[in-house]
């Protein structure tokens, strides 16, 4: 049974590609092609089924290969919602399957040449020499600049959000404070009535702040553990790649808790202050 | 005295802790509201784009809508047939191509070169100057420049300058044409920093120095393949029965109506905005209900002594949950309302940090208002405030009158 699918043959082009499994003999002196994993199980083939790739979808310019491998797509944030149906050939073989016969430059066109430098440090005036030997070639540096890196925009959108939620969780936290505060009038005006300071008494809310910061912030960084293979589970599975979409790294979970840990102390004193400042008989209500 | 009035005294009495949980709620239904705005903004914004061009059909050579357009063989020809259906109103040719621009022997930028045959009303605004001539007899190669373009060379209505046309997989470098400058516009689908120029097809086809180009040449017809063909569908048949019949003529092409596009762009380049603006709703939703939910309990478990006492004084069981319900949804109602504003100028700030992104039209917009967003939000909130008083009207209902007030008395 033949099964047709639209293949991006990697590096040159774009091609209407026919693909199916042979139930002859694995052909051994057919060329290699390495299919994606997308690919292979879409098609049902494994390796060492010979498989046809056509420059149409008539059929007229065909070449047979052999499944020499299957390989899982480099994950591309930018494409992670495209089915990866891709296929690796040598580049030989993909010239004689798509060029132009007519055309004699065509077996010499290629659609990008990827060039690795000495010094890393000199794209640009390889950049700006090349252009100037050869009008109409573009040159692209394979790595962005900060400001024209569409994922530094969103690393700064998602720190606004992450800024927007620390503000509101400061005041739930602040709002939980000021209830316990309350809730220690009494306690708090007998412990000053009896002698202890307000240093030590301000100390000890201090601690007791720090205290549910660090068990808060804890338990948020083991969730965002937790949550991690799940949401990744849950998005691989949804759009088919290997894309890691959520990561948890030491760093990140370090800056959680040295936000944290600030925030619940400085809610533990911020909510107590007016009972540690004021007169010990207005806080009998005297 | 209403249960409302009394709700009411309630938070007066306990306003710290009210004003900082409606403070929570506010900051926290901002972030909400600004997810629900981003959670179709982009698409709304989008479709916005595609239609304010009057075209509603776009017929490219390739399948879907990339990036790298497949030139059209036979443009000038299949413009003339679809400008013959029934169902077609009007038909634009577009062809882009990268050029540069020089506006004196020693300045020059590099541009994204529009040739169309829209003589006037195109997808811009003139800023100075006129829009493109509709006969092009008098002058061979009038252009538009977009605004950011005109400021970094200094040119205006008026100014000469030369362009020449730097073709994909053309090696050698065509002579640069004699350009007048008739208008500095804004283009609609030019990102912000972009150098964009628009002539009419006319004038492209001259830069191009054509016969080596236009397969249409050998045809006896003029012009060049277009890469982009705009239709607008008639009126009462609408856009789905015109890229109907485009498929009819040419059965080889991908015709999109605006809204197919609009799908394409939500299944694909929006997923990532979609799926953020889901997560961060349902995550926001949460917090506000556990915010709420937990400060009530806390506030009733302080508050047993004197339930119990209104109890006993014979107020009913449904008229304490009346008055929780109501300080649920005072503070709750109170933040959702704050969260309106809010939200609107944290959507400016988060807006304008996103179309920070290269490459994205200037008039793209991430967060756009729309009244069902406004909706959801307040459906959301109010499932919210009621959710969140259940648990403490719960423990209020099952509340021992005689047990609690013997233990808070006692005690």
């Amino acid at each position: 049974m033949s099964r047709w699918f639209r293949v991006t043959a990697i590096a040159l082009l774009s091609a209407a590609a026919l693909a199916h499994a042979s139930d002859s003999p694995v052909d051994a002196q057919a060329p290699g092609v390495l299919l994606s994993r997308q690919l292979a199980a879409r098609a049902h083939v494994s390796i060492g089924d010979t498989v046809t790739f056509a420059a149409d979808p008539e059929g007229t310019r065909r070449v047979t290969l052999r499944v020499a491998g299957i390989y899982e797509p480099t994950p591309d944030p930018m494409r992670f919602t495209a089915q990866r149906l891709e296929a690796h050939l040598h580049l030989p073989d993909l010239v004689a399957l798509v060029a132009d016969g007519a055309d004699p430059a065509a077996r010499e066109a290629v659609d990008a040449i990827n060039v690795k430098l000495t010094d890393p440090g000199d794209a640009a005036r390889f950049g700006a020499e090349l252009a100037a030997r050869a009008p109409g070639v573009a040159v692209t540096p394979t790595s962005r600049a900060r400001d024209d890196d569409p994922f530094a925009v969103l690393d700064r959108f998602h720190v606004a959000i992450s800024a927007v939620t620390v503000i509101g969780a400061t005041a739930f936290l602040l709002a939980l404070m000021v209830i316990r505060a309350e809730e220690r009038r009494d306690t708090v005006a007998i412990l000053r009535l009896i002698g202890i300071s307000r240093r030590s008494l301000l100390a000890a809310v201090a601690i007791e702040g720090l205290l549910i910061a660090v068990v808060g912030a804890i338990f948020g960084v083991l969730t965002a553990f937790a949550a991690e293979g799940l949401v990744n589970r849950v998005f691989q599975a949804r759009y088919d790649t290997a894309l890691v979409f959520l990561r948890v790294t030491p760093s990140i979970a370090l800056r959680s808790v040295a936000i944290a840990l600030p925030l619940g102390v400085a809610a533990g004193i911020g909510a107590s202050w007016p009972l540690l400042r004021g007169e010990i008989l207005s806080l009998f209500r005297r | 005295m209403t249960s409302l009035w009394l709700a009411w005294r309630t938070t007066k009495r306990y306003r710290v802790r009210a004003v900082l949980a409606v403070v929570g709620v506010a900051v926290i239904g901002a972030l909400l509201f600004d997810m629900l705005l981003l959670s179709r903004g982009l698409l709304a914004s989008f479709a916005d784009l595609l239609n304010s061009g009057g075209f509603d059909v776009r017929i490219v050579g390739s399948e879907g809508m990339p990036i790298v357009r497949l030139p059209i063989a036979g443009s000038t020809r299949l413009a003339n047939e679809l400008r013959a259906l029934p169902e077609v109103r009007d038909v634009v040719l577009i062809r882009i191509e990268r050029a540069t621009l020089w506006s004196n022997e020693r300045t020059s930028r590099p541009v994204t070169l529009v040739g169309t045959t829209q003589a006037s009303g195109g997808p811009y605004t003139i800023v100075r100057g006129d829009d493109l001539p509709r006969d092009s007899s008098f002058d061979r190669c009038p252009i538009l420049v977009s605004r950011h373009l005109a400021a970094s060379l200094g040119v205006e209505p008026g100014s000469s300058v030369k362009i020449s046309v730097n073709p994909d997989g053309v090696r050698s470098a065509l002579p640069a044409v004699s350009c007048r400058v008739t208008g500095v516009v804004n283009f609609f689908f030019a990102s912000a920093g972009e150098n964009s120029v628009a002539t009419t097809m006319t004038a492209l086809q001259q830069a191009l120095s054509v016969p080596a180009f236009a397969p249409d040449a050998s045809a006896g017809e003029p012009g060049v393949d277009a890469d982009l063909i705009l239709a607008a569908s008639q009126p009462a048949t609408g856009p789905a029965a015109a890229v109907r019949a485009i498929h009819r003529v040419r059965p080889d092409l991908r015709a999109y109506s605006n809204e197919d596009v609009v799908a394409l762009f939500n299944q694909n380049g929006f997923a990532y905005f979609r799926q953020i603006s889901f997560v961060l709703s349902s995550l926001t939703t949460v917090f506000a209900f556990l915010l709420v939910a937990t400060l009530l309990t806390v506030s009733v478990n302080q508050r047993l002594g004197e339930i119990a006492a209104l109890r006993a004084l014979g107020i009913s069981r449904g008229r304490i949950a009346s008055i929780l319900l109501w300080e649920s949804a005072l503070l709750v109602g109170g933040g959702a309302l704050l969260a309106l504003p809010l939200g609107g100028l944290l959507a400016l700030g988060l807006d304008h940090l996103l179309r920070q992104m290269p490459g994205l039209p200037e008039r793209l917009h991430f967060f756009v208002f729309q009244w069902r967003a406004v909706a959801t939000h307040a459906a959301l909130f109010g499932v919210t405030a009621a959710a969140a008083a259940a648990y403490p009207m719960w423990l209020t209902a099952r509340l021992p009158i005689a047990a609690t007030l013997r233990r808070e008395v006692v005690g």
